[in-house]
């Protein structure tokens, strides 16, 4: 498969092989942007002509101030906010927390550490939705619901596979790195704060951002967890576009979820590089 | 299971102040300041783990022997009860059977789409980077979006999907009431393909050059060196995918974000094909508030996935090639 395009001898061969390879992954592209396509193509309709059959391919007039009544049909700045502060929340408190975490597995010993890592790499594996329904009973008995209490424990309690991420990155930096510090006198602490953490940044931030979209996007820990008020846009942009008699205004929600979901796409294009490169490590292990 | 898990937890920090106390201090103080210091950093994760996932699956385990609901407050111990009712409940056998389906269905077909788009844009050809990041993207999509973006594409009336199928005479197709709803579920696995493309792609890129450059000169066709160099040095790369894609699709709540009431409450509603194990329990909590006999469904789903992934591991313990040895690496 890797073949063609260094042997000289067949030219022409290499040419329409070429053009076929252009061909299919154009297509595919164009099929994997067309659901998104089509959801914008939806925020820019009238009801009307969402509700004809057969369908409306393009709309007749661009309804542009969809995206403007999307705005006022709910609170969509409330709930945007609600979002930020909360993945603002989970995501600092967990990059700080799992770099701590990490930075023992990669640079300390003791014993009983070994066991502890292999359970930290199992719990990766441990279905979330399935320790999330008791966590939420639980959270409940303590009077937690419909407050951001729960992210700010999630945060602190950090994530195995970010400290996996900042486990990797630890272990390749250099042992003279705190030899020096050692000597000196300093606490391990202080090393981490003050040797460790400022080399970090493209790690810090890669699990920034991989933890700022995972609580963005996440719809059932807030769908359980917080009243309609208090709410993510997630769960908001979900089941909150209905008129007073509760049928669905599906073009208005067509135009949020797309002002839902571009803010994820612009973070991940501007930190595309290191997204990608903590994904491919954690994945190979 | 829990307890065993519990004391594991807590016992290595127990012993390592013992240790510290007990050495003679001059010559391992060091090792000592190391050792209280490597539990001093992994103890967020510790307490997290035994606060926010240990206790809670004691907790359902316990709810699971009771008649537990959250609101009544004569509720009692009814013992294996719940886990009787379970295996008795046609609802749990049919749902499981249907995530089964769907994990065997969805995990290999994505896998290899991932595999494939990999192998395209891991050849050396313009743009590659643009479509690679295009056929990424719908991986970023959080689920709601795709959620609500499926919803539209498979309308009866205003989807793209029926209005195709009435470009060939075809009649529209009611692709999210049964039985067309199970194959929506799938293409939303497949639409975030992208993510095994980029794991997969990276585990191309480490395969050595010379390799495949000798088995070319030996005369290797080209599908021969993918069948016998690349896949082999991919399978942990596989491997790996296939256990985080199983049990990505045992806890999927796209059905949920598919139907046409969203919310916990609105599960009862879901077409057939499309109720899952994991909509069976949520429906269970709460459409009807049982929370004991929720938590034992939770239990038996939770044994299950041990199982499952211990069994992919061990029958693939021969097939799987490892170059490294993964624990050297430190």
């Amino acid at each position: 498969m890797t073949a063609t395009s260094v042997t000289p001898t067949s030219a022409p061969r290499t040419r329409v092989n070429r053009l076929v390879l252009y061909t299919v992954l154009v297509v595919i592209t164009g099929l994997f942007l067309g659901p998104f396509g089509w959801l914008v193509l939806s925020g820019l309709k009238t009801p009307a002509e969402l509700a004809a059959s057969p369908v409306h391919w393009l709309p007749a007039h661009v309804q542009w101030h969809n995206f403007a009544d999307a705005f006022d049909l709910i609170d969509f700045l409330g709930y945007a906010r609600n979002s930020l502060i909360i993945a603002l929340i989970y995501a600092t408190l967990v990059t700080l927390s799992s770099a701590w975490v990490g930075f023992g597995f990669a640079r300390l010993s003791a014993p009983g550490k070994k066991t502890l890592f292999g359970i930290l790499l199992g719990s990766m594996m441990l279905p979330q939705m399935i320790t999330l329904l008791p966590t939420y009973l639980i959270f409940a008995k303590l009077g937690m619901v419909d407050t951001y209490w729960p992210w700010v424990l999630w945060g602190l309690s950090s994530a195995p596979y970010l400290v996996f991420l900042f486990r990797q990155f630890f272990a390749g930096l250099p042992r003279e790195l705190e030899e020096a510090a050692i000597v000196d006198g300093c606490g391990y602490g202080t090393i981490f704060w003050r040797i460790f953490l400022p080399q970090s940044w493209p790690v810090l931030s890669a699990s920034f951002v991989i933890a700022f979209t995972w609580t963005w996007g996440d719809y059932i820990a807030p769908q359980l967890l917080l009243s309609t008020d208090r709410t993510t846009l997630a769960v908001a942009v979900m089941s909150t576009y209905v008129t007073s008699a509760g049928t669905p205004v599906t073009n208005l929600q067509a135009a949020a979820s797309v002002m839902y979901v571009v803010p994820i796409l612009l973070i991940f294009l501007i930190a595309q590089r290191g997204f990608v490169a903590g994904m491919s490590t954690t994945g190979l292990k | 299971m829990t307890v065993d898990q519990m004391s594991s937890v807590t016992r290595p920090s127990g012993s390592a102040q013992v240790a510290g106390r007990v050495w003679p201090r001059r010559r391992s103080s060091v090792a000592a300041r190391r050792h209280r210091a490597f539990y001093m950093f992994a103890s967020p994760w510790i307490a997290g783990f035994a606060l926010l996932t240990v206790a809670p699956m004691s907790y359902a385990l316990w709810l699971s022997f009771t008649t537990y609901d959250g609101i009544s407050p004569n509720w009692h111990y009814v013992g294996l009860g719940n886990y009787r009712e379970l295996f008795s409940d046609a609802q749990t056998w049919d749902s499981l059977g249907r995530t089964g389906l769907f994990a065997i269905t969805s995990v290999p077909l994505s896998i290899v789409a991932g595999l494939v788009l990999a192998v395209l844009v891991n050849r050396p050809i313009r743009a590659r980077g643009l479509f690679r990041t295009l056929l990424y993207l719908p991986a970023v999509v959080p689920p709601v979006g795709a959620g609500i973006a499926f919803k539209q594409l498979f309308d009866q009336n205003s989807g793209a999907a029926n209005g195709v199928l009435n470009l060939f005479g075809i009649d529209a197709l009611g692709w999210l009431a049964d039985p067309y709803a199970r194959y929506v579920l799938i293409m939303t696995v497949l639409w975030t393909a992208g993510n095994i493309m980029i794991i997969s792609l990276a585990g191309l890129q480490d395969i050595p050059r010379e390799v495949l450059e000798a088995a070319r000169i030996d005369g290797a066709s080209a599908w021969r060196s993918f069948r016998s160099i690349t896949l082999p040095l991919l399978s942990p790369v596989l491997l790996f995918q296939t256990v985080t894609g199983v049990i990505a699709s045992v806890q999927t709540i796209m059905p949920l974000l598919l139907a046409p009431d969203p919310t916990p409450a609105g599960i009862t509603a879901l077409p057939q094909s499309n109720y899952l194990y994991m909509m069976h329990v949520f429906a269970q909590y709460f459409a009807f508030g049982r929370y004991g006999y929720a938590s034992a469904l939770l239990w038996v789903l939770f044994v299950l996935i041990l199982v499952a992934t211990g069994l992919i591991f061990k029958s693939t313990s021969g097939v799987v090639f490892y170059n490294v040895d993964p624990e050297a690496k430190k």
